[in-house]
């Protein structure tokens, strides 16, 4: 984990998070950030017992990948998760382009937010749903969980039936926003 | 009758809770492998393990199969089983089938356990008892129909309980008319895949009460002492996270009085062995009734911290029909003591369940600090049973510095691999609120706006986390297009991670 960079060429890079907040680092392999007006040196350390961890201005910060797949990372500091998509400053320019396109028409989908089985589906194709209704009561771990809308809309498509299994991330209603 | 060997007819840290009191007593233990967990801790743990992993099927419940256990105790010969808590804990029939086989059960009589667990018997004992009351409906709600016209009689809000339930399981609070079918059928759903009975009763919804509740011990002989309270009122839909002794509203006066009822409702079932009794407290200092669970709980090792008496050794003495070694006047409740209950569960999505493998797990161990845990380094959270990693239980001399223990604790209890309520317990010590001891049951929906908490700097470390392993992996890839060393750079969770 703590391998030391090479000297090498590199761009720099922004971590998008999930509230559109961006963190650019212009070299993010020389392990410094930029803070408050002075550049700051980041330690990663791995411990005897295989945790890994960050110092940072004296302070330990306890690290964990909880999920990367291409450049999208689940980052969990001290027992808090954070996620991001790591662009460069061309990807982030168009997808941010992109948004502005989608943004006006777009549809919504409402995924498992734990793996489960589907009791009951409360809404029909067609129909309309208000931000905060329950649309799905998804079984899991013993418990039912009523699945509610964050939108307000017209259910474009339902992809599950009663009694499916899901897994977490499954797509279960799409909803057009009203 | 001495009891040599036990049968534990459970799994997880309560399993290996009872195996650690079994070898102090130098009883032999036994215990259940299943194929959902056949790596788990609490095998090694037992002297002997009893294998029912045959078959993968998900919808075998084995420690349910009331036959099966039986026979399985009776081929090994064992003299008694304790259930631990949930499965059969408080399945009537199941205390039966022990006693006609002679195995002794290491909780209450099967009678005890009917009357107490069927909540509208319950409710009689306790009005024969005098002990104060919620409005309702005297029995179960036959259908949604009936529910709404109890409801309309003693007004909104209301809770609709499972007659069999208990754990948060078949609840559901209804505040307004319009969702009495709605809850009506969820609760009863819920009720009937829980608890193999659908039967819901109605009650009065108290807005904002404390959950205090009272630990007993009786024998077979008459005796019954309570052990002080716990205070639970920190819960999210009715399931404890964190759990005390003793509670912050209490004097020594409302004890006595409490404490007193709580022993009037076990005397009139006869009650042996362990047992709770739930109370809800008003905020002008009145209490009601709301049930009696006839087991060991998850949180019994907070009374066990402030009393010094191990409660698996008390039952599993008042089973061999040994009398109580003390009476009322023995029993001194001595400093603080607190439960953080750390649960695989994301507490920035609703507390949802976090499956995954326990990578690391670690904690730094005093005289303050018990962990219970059934999990190590590389355990997996299934699926198929609760998602509880560990219960991290600080005792100090007074409340203050029980929280301060347990500031310390939280911050050096390490878990790799999963997410977990640790950054809960973090935000709850941060609360003034909570510090000065003056909550109740809507502390999570009302006083605590985030359920987590973190440090300023944590996003921008985090962030910078990801461009760094982005960045780095773009170079290697680069100077070696073959990545045949890229495996050997990264530790194998992250492998395990990128190959699912």
């Amino acid at each position: 984990m703590a391998r030391a960079a090479k000297k090498k060429k590199t761009t720099s890079l922004i971590a998008l998070s999930a509230t559109n907040k961006a963190y650019e680092f212009k070299k993010p392999l020389e392990k410094k950030i930029k803070y408050q007006g002075e550049v700051v040196e980041i330690k990663l350390h791995e411990d005897s017992k295989g945790f890994s961890y960050i110092v940072w201005k004296k302070k330990k910060y306890l690290l964990d990948v909880i999920e990367k797949k291409q450049n999208r990372y689940t980052i969990m500091i001290n027992g808090v998760w954070h996620s991001f998509t790591v662009e460069t400053p061309i990807s982030l320019k168009r997808k941010r382009y992109l948004e502005q396109q989608n943004n006006s028409s777009s549809s919504v989908s409402i995924e498992a937010p734990m793996p489960g089985k589907i009791i009951d589906i409360m809404v029909e194709e067609g129909g309309e749903v208000k931000e905060g209704e329950p649309i799905i009561i998804l079984e899991a771990m013993k418990m039912q969980n009523e699945i509610t809308s964050h939108v307000t809309g017209i259910i474009h498509a339902i992809s599950v039936k009663k009694n499916d299994s899901v897994m977490k991330d499954d797509v279960l209603i799409e909803i057009k926003r009203a | 009758m001495k009891i040599k060997s036990i049968l534990i007819a459970n799994r997880g840290e309560i399993a290996i809770r009872i195996i650690k009191t079994a070898k102090k007593m130098g009883i032999r233990s036994y215990v259940i492998k299943t194929a959902k967990e056949p790596g788990a801790w609490y095998l090694e743990e037992a002297d002997e393990i009893i294998d029912f992993s045959e078959k993968f099927d998900e919808t075998i419940p084995e420690f349910l199969d009331i036959e099966r256990i039986i026979k399985s105790a009776k081929k090994h010969k064992v003299d008694a089983i304790h259930p631990g808590y949930g499965f059969l804990a408080e399945n009537p029939g199941f205390a039966k089938r022990c006693e006609e086989e002679k195995i002794a059960f290491i909780g209450p009589s099967h009678d005890a356990i009917y009357r107490m667990g069927h909540k509208t018997i319950a409710k009689e004992l306790a009005r024969e008892s005098n002990v104060p009351l919620l409005g309702g409906s005297p029995g179960a709600v036959a259908d949604a129909e009936e529910a709404r016209k109890f409801a309309n009689e003693i007004g909104y809000p209301v809770i609709l309980k499972a007659a069999a339930g208990g754990g948060g399981r078949g609840m559901r609070v209804v505040e307004k008319e319009k969702d009495i079918e709605r809850m009506f059928n969820l609760a009863t759903n819920e009720a009937e895949k829980a608890f193999n009975n659908p039967d819901v009763f109605l009650e009065r919804f108290v807005r904002e009460p404390r959950h205090i509740e009272f630990q007993i011990l009786g024998d077979q002989h008459g005796n019954v002492v309570h052990l002080g309270e716990r205070e639970c009122s920190i819960q999210r839909k009715h399931q404890k996270l964190l759990e005390e002794s003793p509670s912050p509203a209490l004097d020594k006066a409302l004890r006595k009085t409490m404490g007193d009822a709580a022993i009037n409702i076990a005397k009139s079932v006869n009650y042996y062995s362990a047992g709770t009794v739930e109370f809800l407290l008003d905020k002008d200092n009145s209490f009601s009734f709301m049930e009696m669970n006839t087991r060991i709980q998850v949180e019994h090792p907070v009374t066990e911290k402030v009393t010094g008496i191990d409660l698996i050794e008390q039952m599993i003495r008042i089973a061999e029909g040994e009398k109580l070694a003390f009476t009322q006047k023995d029993i001194k409740l001595n400093g603080w003591a607190i439960e953080w209950r750390i649960n695989a569960e994301d507490v920035q999505s609703g507390f949802s369940p976090s499956l995954g493998t326990i990578e690391k797990i670690s904690w730094s161990e005093n005289e303050h600090i018990r962990v219970d845990t059934g999990v190590r380094d590389g355990s997996v959270i299934t699926p198929y049973y609760d998602s509880m990693i560990a219960k991290l239980i600080v005792h100090a001399e007074t409340r203050e510095k029980a929280l301060q223990q347990s500031s310390l604790a939280i911050k050096k209890f390490w878990i790799k691999g999963t997410k977990t309520t640790l950054a809960f317990c973090r935000a709850v010590l941060q609360n003034r609120n909570f510090r000065k001891g003056n909550f109740n049951t809507s502390f999570l929906s009302k006083e605590l706006k985030l359920h987590y908490h973190q440090e300023p700097d944590e996003a921008l470390l985090a962030a910078f986390f990801a461009t760094y392993d982005y960045a780095r992996e773009i170079n290697e890839n680069e100077e070696k297009p073959l990545h045949t060393k890229n495996g050997n750079m990264i530790t194998p969770w992250v492998l395990n991670k990128r190959l699912r």
